[in-house]
């Protein structure tokens, strides 16, 4: 790699170090905040008082509240996320079970919302100035205003109830057999077990969540697309290459696009960022076996351990998402890659 | 025959109401091997000839009659592929602009590349190719320059990558649009002499498009005059810049100052040229409303093209009595002061452009102990090609950068320093006028916001009635009439604009005005009468001014004293007169050599880069 993209990696892994701790800072304050009592709720509920007191008292939260935080903050660093208070296992072994379907569905909506994205956008430029652009264009503002668990819900109905086409509970069918998990990834692993039946199944499965999830971040980049494509048609560069006789279809893939692209993809690690938090609610309209089931799970049962760790890992994973774009960025910027 | 046939091209845009001529009946014929001139002033259609060409017309543009023939084949009915096949290959263009005429994501390599298989040269050892193309238009490193971006490129780079692929496919003919405005003087004779050496290898004709009558007599052989869409004059070069037939070539080379000989004033032609909507509602000449010798037939009856003498037409009822244009004349000097104004003593500013440890700093010396005096009421002009700290200088002077040693004093009042004091007091004391007009302009104000503006924030705050009656008095002052008031910039032209912009410095009346390159840009008519408009205001308000600008005879015909300016230094000062007449540094001396003369050149061959 480059020496460039090494300093901006190495920067913006300094920066994750402040904004991690500012952010668990504020999530240890808000969750303390909720009238639940760790302790009692970690003990049978015929138990005494005294008894609730002394378990308060082994698990600190006797102390001040910054003090606390330290601990917690301390254990983070060695690895030691606590123990979920319902389920009384490592919170970080239920945060690494779920995790890569969460990830395996975000991935997979990031590429419908590309793939959407850019052709919408494709199309929106390429009908400029007729009656039809100003009908997507309405098209657009319409899809703009539909969240992602309206999509869920109604591709639900449609396409699962209705039409019966695609699944739509889990990541997989009930008689298709469960390959040995080695990375999480459903995809991955069934390939690795050499059942090429399960990972049809599991993309089946993922089909309508993440087209779902893709379609609700795709608008914002398509107009932008549009408008950058817009611009960069007014720049000498593409006069100029008109002048050398060079043909509309090059110009657009060779010399527009490439420009456009920047833009769009700024929007896009900002998209990406909130696509990531929408996987929550279509987890649970589908019952996908990922973080934001776990989530919901954990709030019912006010298990803080969990709810703080899932918290974090969001976060985590929103910063990872906007790092890869920047390096992305300074990829594509030939003039950002010297500075 | 002929390679260009251009027989009484008509280019219209269509509106709702009608159709309006953007170019009315050009004829012109071109050789292989000569080069045509197409002059004028912005708006005079000169750019149209070479979109028509490529078919490239804005939108609503069309040619509504007449025959552009290349080599017996219609350009303008043929087939879009046809034409796709003869760009670039056989018509080739040379842009304005060579930054951005070249694609910034993309390495000089792949653009390269592309034109190449563009023209069928491409495929294996297609590096070998481009890397000999850009040998001979002497861009050093080639090889090199093949994976870089135009960015980390300068302009005159830029300018020689774009030659060598125009010329890559050896083209029968050449459009070049303003290809030398962008760049600096020194350069653009460069590069219009590269362009005449290529021409010359390949037998390549050229239409050369420019504002600048004595650049098109220097390097045309014939000159096409055009005003308002149509041919004001057609002739060999020479004839035509000597003995001009029609007066708005006449007006056109007395609008612009000189590097040498006697000292004159400036020919201001009024108004503006008329747009296309007033085109069409005019009758007779189109040149009418501004010159000097019309009468009432030129505004009734438009002239028709004219044989004037061997291969020179005019389109004008008086032709060849353009000697009754005399040049008005030289301004009156105005005595300057002893009262120093700006004082700067070593003035030095430094930048850190890598820094390594232990090692230290490596510096950029922009500024390099800098002395100079400005005097009451005295124009100073500072010259030197871009890069050569001039805009730094502007910088450090209006408190945009912090010198980095040396003294600088206002009215005898240090200002270096940062304080709010100081820096409240030097605005009271010093106005900028930049650049560009536009950008400098606050697009969501009106014009009498921004010209008052400066009063606005004044302790105490004068009465409305008073910043109104100021407003006033600057917009007659700096020749705006008074409806501009309630204007928006966008509404105004590019002259109107910068005379915004010196009404606004002028509000509180400043003891020095910097003006950063504010004639540049501008059309020459429009120039002059901003040229004559500071002049006047001195004399009338008696304030100083540092002018910086890359056109030497604008600086001569403005300031008293001039600073040539290279790498930085200030390598001569001195009054204008003598600097200009007795060029003792060799860097002044090149640039002066360098500007166009409209004496043509007899040895077109580049002797050094």
């Amino acid at each position: 790699m480059s020496g460039p993209v090494m300093k901006l990696l190495l920067r913006r892994l300094l920066t994750l170090i402040p904004t991690l701790i500012l952010v668990s800072l504020l999530l240890f304050c808000i969750l303390r905040m909720l009238p639940v009592d760790p302790a009692a709720m970690s003990l049978p509920p015929n138990a005494t008082n005294a008894e609730i007191e002394a378990m308060r008292i082994e698990m600190g939260l006797d102390k001040p509240l910054i003090q606390q935080y330290g601990i917690w903050f301390g254990n983070i660093i060695h690895g030691d996320f606590g123990a979920s208070i319902h389920y009384r296992t490592a919170v970080s072994k239920l945060v690494l079970d779920t995790l890569p379907a969460t990830i395996e569905l975000a991935l997979a909506a990031m590429v419908f919302a590309t793939l959407f994205g850019v052709l919408g956008g494709l199309w929106l430029f390429y009908t400029r100035g007729g009656v039809v652009e100003s009908v997507l264009d309405l098209g657009t503002v319409a899809l703009l205003s539909i969240p992602e668990f309206l999509w869920g819900l109604f591709f639900m109905l449609l396409f699962g109830v209705s039409l019966d086409l695609l699944p739509f509970i889990g990541r997989l069918g009930a008689g298709v057999d469960r390959p040995e998990t080695i990375t999480g990834f459903l995809l991955i692993d069934s390939l690795l077990a050499g059942s090429p039946l399960t990972f049809l199944d599991a993309i089946r499965h993922m089909i309508l969540p993440s087209v779902a999830l893709g379609l609700s971040a795709a608008p914002p980049i398509m107009r932008i697309l549009r408008s950058t494509l817009m611009d960069v048609y007014q720049e000498d560069y593409i006069h100029q290459a008109r002048q050398r006789g060079i043909s509309e279809g090059r110009i657009l893939i060779f010399h527009a696009l490439k420009n456009a692209f920047l833009p769009t993809l700024s929007l896009m690690g900002v998209q990406f960022g909130f696509l990531f938090g929408g996987t929550l609610l279509v987890e649970i309209i589908y019952s996908y076996p990922g973080m934001g089931n776990l989530m919901v799970d954990a709030i019912r049962n006010a298990d803080l351990p969990i709810i703080q760790t899932v918290g974090l890992t969001y976060c985590v994973m929103v910063l990872l998402i906007s790092m890869v774009v920047d390096v992305l960025y300074l990829v594509l910027n030939p003039k950002l890659r010297e500075a | 025959m002929a390679l260009l046939d251009v027989n009484r091209l008509t280019v219209s845009l269509t509106t709702k109401t009608g159709t309006l001529d953007a170019v009315s009946d050009l004829t012109f014929s071109l050789e292989p091997g000569r080069t045509v001139g197409l002059v004028g002033e912005s708006g005079a259609g000169k750019s149209m000839i070479g979109r028509t060409i490529a078919q490239l017309l804005p939108p609503g543009f069309a040619v509504s009659g007449g025959a552009l023939m290349f080599d017996g084949e219609d350009l303008v009915t043929m087939a879009p592929d046809r034409r796709r096949a003869l760009l670039g290959r056989d018509i080739a263009f040379i842009p304005q602009e060579p930054l951005s005429a070249l694609n910034p994501v993309l390495t000089i390599g792949q653009q390269f590349r592309e034109h190449l298989d563009h023209i069928g040269k491409g495929g294996a050892g297609w590096k070998d190719r481009a890397v000999a193309e850009m040998e001979a238009v002497r861009l050093t490193d080639p090889r090199g320059l093949l994976d870089r971006y135009p960015h980390q490129l300068s302009g005159g780079m830029c300018q020689r990558v774009l030659i060598a692929m125009a010329f890559a496919s050896r083209p029968r003919l050449l459009i070049a649009d303003e290809p030398t405005t962008a760049l600096d003087v020194s350069v653009q004779a460069q590069i219009v002499r590269l362009i005449a050496e290529m021409q010359e290898r390949d037998g390549t004709a050229v239409i050369f498009i420019t504002h600048d009558l004595r650049l098109a007599a220097e390097i045309c052989d014939e000159v096409i005059v055009l005003y308002a869409g149509r041919q004001a004059e057609y002739g060999p070069a020479e004839v035509l810049f000597r003995t001009p037939a029609h007066p708005y070539t006449r007006c056109l080379e007395l609008a612009v100052p000189d590097v040498a000989g006697a000292p004159r004033g400036l020919y201001l032609l009024p108004e503006r040229m008329p747009g296309l909507k007033a085109i069409a509602e005019l009758t007779g000449c189109r040149f009418a409303g501004r010159c000097p010798l019309a009468d009432a037939r030129c505004r009734a009856e438009e002239p028709a093209l004219a044989e004037v003498g061997a291969g020179h037409v005019s389109a004008c009822w008086k032709s060849f009595a353009t000697e009754a244009i005399a040049p008005p004349q030289a301004p009156d000097r105005v005595a300057t002061g002893q009262e120093k104004i700006l004082e700067a003593q070593g003035l030095t500013k430094s930048f850190v452009t890598k820094w390594r440890m232990f090692r230290g700093a490596t510096l950029f010396h922009a500024l390099k102990s800098a002395d100079f005096i400005v005097r009451d009421a005295e124009f100073v002009g500072v010259v030197g090609e871009s890069g050569s700290g001039k805009s730094t200088l502007a910088r450090t002077l209006i408190g945009l950068e912090t010198p980095t040693s040396g003294a600088l004093e206002l009215l005898g009042r240090d200002i270096t320093g940062t304080d709010g004091g100081t820096r409240d007091w030097r605005q009271a004391q010093m106005q900028i006028v930049f650049q560009d007009p536009q950008s400098a302009l606050n697009p969501r104000r009106k014009v009498g916001t921004i010209v008052g503006q400066a009063l606005e924030v004044e302790v105490p705050r004068p009465a409305g009635a008073e910043i109104e009656a100021r407003i006033r008095q600057l917009l007659s002052e700096t020749g705006l009439s008074q409806e501009m008031v309630a204007r928006y910039p966008s509404q105004l032209s590019g002259g109107q604009k910068q005379r915004v912009n010196i009404a606004r410095a002028l509000c509180r009346l400043p003891r020095l005005l910097i003006a950063d390159e504010i004639a540049s840009g501008l059309d020459v008519s429009v120039q002059a009468q901003l040229l004559n408009l500071l002049l006047r205001l001195r004399a009338e308000l008696g304030f100083s001014m540092l002018f910086i600008s890359h056109d030497l005879a604008v600086v001569r015909y403005l300031c008293d004293r001039v600073l040539v300016m290279s790498k930085g230094e200030i390598v001569e000062s001195g009054a204008t007169e003598d600097v200009f007449a007795n060029p003792r540094h060799p860097y002044t001396r090149s640039l002066l050599a360098a500007v166009p003369k409209g004496v043509r050149q007899p040895a077109m061959t580049e002797a050094s880069t």
